[in-house]
């Protein structure tokens, strides 16, 4: 119970908006979630029990389906909900992103996804989300997949991943970024924080590294 | 869901910091047009910065501290910006502040990443770095303060005094 009252806990806390709305600066510490086996060698926020890799279908910036769960399976996977006219928190979690798969190996780079979903149905195209992506500079070899769908899809979407649904068209948004291993489960997520990016760094180093 | 944004109950914060946060730094300054009773400079806004706008969007951010060193509560009441088609406060999620927010007696408003900015909608000159942008703040007390705020690109560092 009180493993799932954590989980809650997380989850509340992730539903800000693209402004953010906690002012009490949830900056990610190490062992965040303190006496849960596994989880104190991550700079993330752990996540106990580990969320499996999600499956859900949605549309991908070249108008192809894309399986989420089988297309990136076996992969580190940064999955992110936004949305391109985000001034703020978007912007800043997928430049943090961008920068962790810099700043690993080459090997690791290679093998990892980012997955960016967008939650304004309304305004982000497959070419608007396509051209908006390339403003991050992610490391080489990134898979880097942009996602939409219908608002059922996204919902969905949402809903497997355990994320907060996205309110008022969109801009109201989890600003969670989960990272997912190569074992297919999620330790780890990540919360707007000044030092994202360098939690995010290392602990796609560990999640990367790991079989 | 929200959780809400505790805005400008932050007066507290300005004690703590105490003269040393009014300091003002390399960033151009400029105070109301109404002398305060405690100061010639009701307003003081600190470490202004500009994010530009990621395209295709035309929305680019602002972020900045302003502190009325008054010792009456004031309204920012209205931000306009020439550079854009609409300049909109956000201090709590997406959600527009319709009156405004009030800033405390002596308290300061933070306007950071992930904790609210002035959303300058419809931009669409491009803003290159090192470039400065002009904002307006209206006070129902101390009226318009002009702020000027440079240009820091995503991923460059940001000003030393920026709110953070």
């Amino acid at each position: 119970m009180k493993r799932l009252v954590l989980l809650l806990l997380t989850a509340l806390l992730a539903l800000t908006a693209c402004t953010g709305s906690d002012g009490k600066r949830s900056k990610p510490q190490p062992s965040e979630l303190q006496g849960n086996p596994g989880t104190g060698k991550y700079m993330g926020s752990g996540l106990i029990p580990p969320q499996p890799r999600p499956s859900f279908t949605l549309t991908d910036t070249s108008g192809q389906p894309f399986a989420f769960g089988s297309q990136t399976s076996g992969h580190p996977t940064f999955l992110y909900f936004g949305y391109t006219n985000c001034p703020d928190e978007c912007p800043a979690s997928l430049a943090d992103i961008a920068t962790a798969t810099r700043l690993v190996s080459p090997a690791i780079a290679a093998q990892t996804y980012v997955v960016f979903v967008t939650t304004d149905l309304k305004h982000d195209t497959g070419s608007v989300i396509k051209t908006w992506l390339h403003n991050f500079h992610f490391g080489r070899g990134v898979t880097v997949v942009g996602l939409r769908g219908t608002q059922a899809q996204i919902d969905a979407a949402q809903a497997a991943s355990h994320i907060p649904l996205a309110e008022d068209g969109g801009e109201t948004h989890s600003t969670s970024s989960l990272l997912y291993g190569r074992d297919d489960y999620a330790r780890v997520l990540f919360l707007r924080s000044n030092d994202e990016d360098k939690a995010m760094t290392h602990d796609l180093k560990i999640i990367g590294s790991a079989e | 869901m929200r959780i809400p944004w505790p805005g400008v109950a932050a007066g507290l914060a300005v004690a703590a910091l105490g003269t040393t946060g009014l300091v003002r730094g390399s960033m151009p300054q400029s105070s109301g047009t109404a002398a305060g009773p405690s100061s010639a400079n009701p307003i003081v806004v600190t470490g202004a910065f500009v994010r530009p706008p990621l395209p295709p969007s035309k929305n680019a951010a602002v972020y900045f501290t302003v502190y009325n060193t008054t010792g009456k509560p004031d309204r920012l009441q209205a931000v306009t910006a020439a550079i854009g088609t609409d300049a909109v406060l956000h201090t709590s999620g997406m959600a527009a502040d319709p009156n405004g927010v009030v800033i405390p007696a002596k308290g300061h408003l933070s306007l950071s990443v992930g904790h609210g900015h002035v959303m300058i909608e419809g931009v669409t000159a491009r803003l290159r770095a090192g470039e400065q942008v002009n904002i307006e703040l209206d006070f129902e007390n101390a009226g318009p303060v002009d702020v000027t705020a440079p240009v820091v690109p995503l991923g460059s560092p940001t000003p030393s005094g920026a709110p953070s």
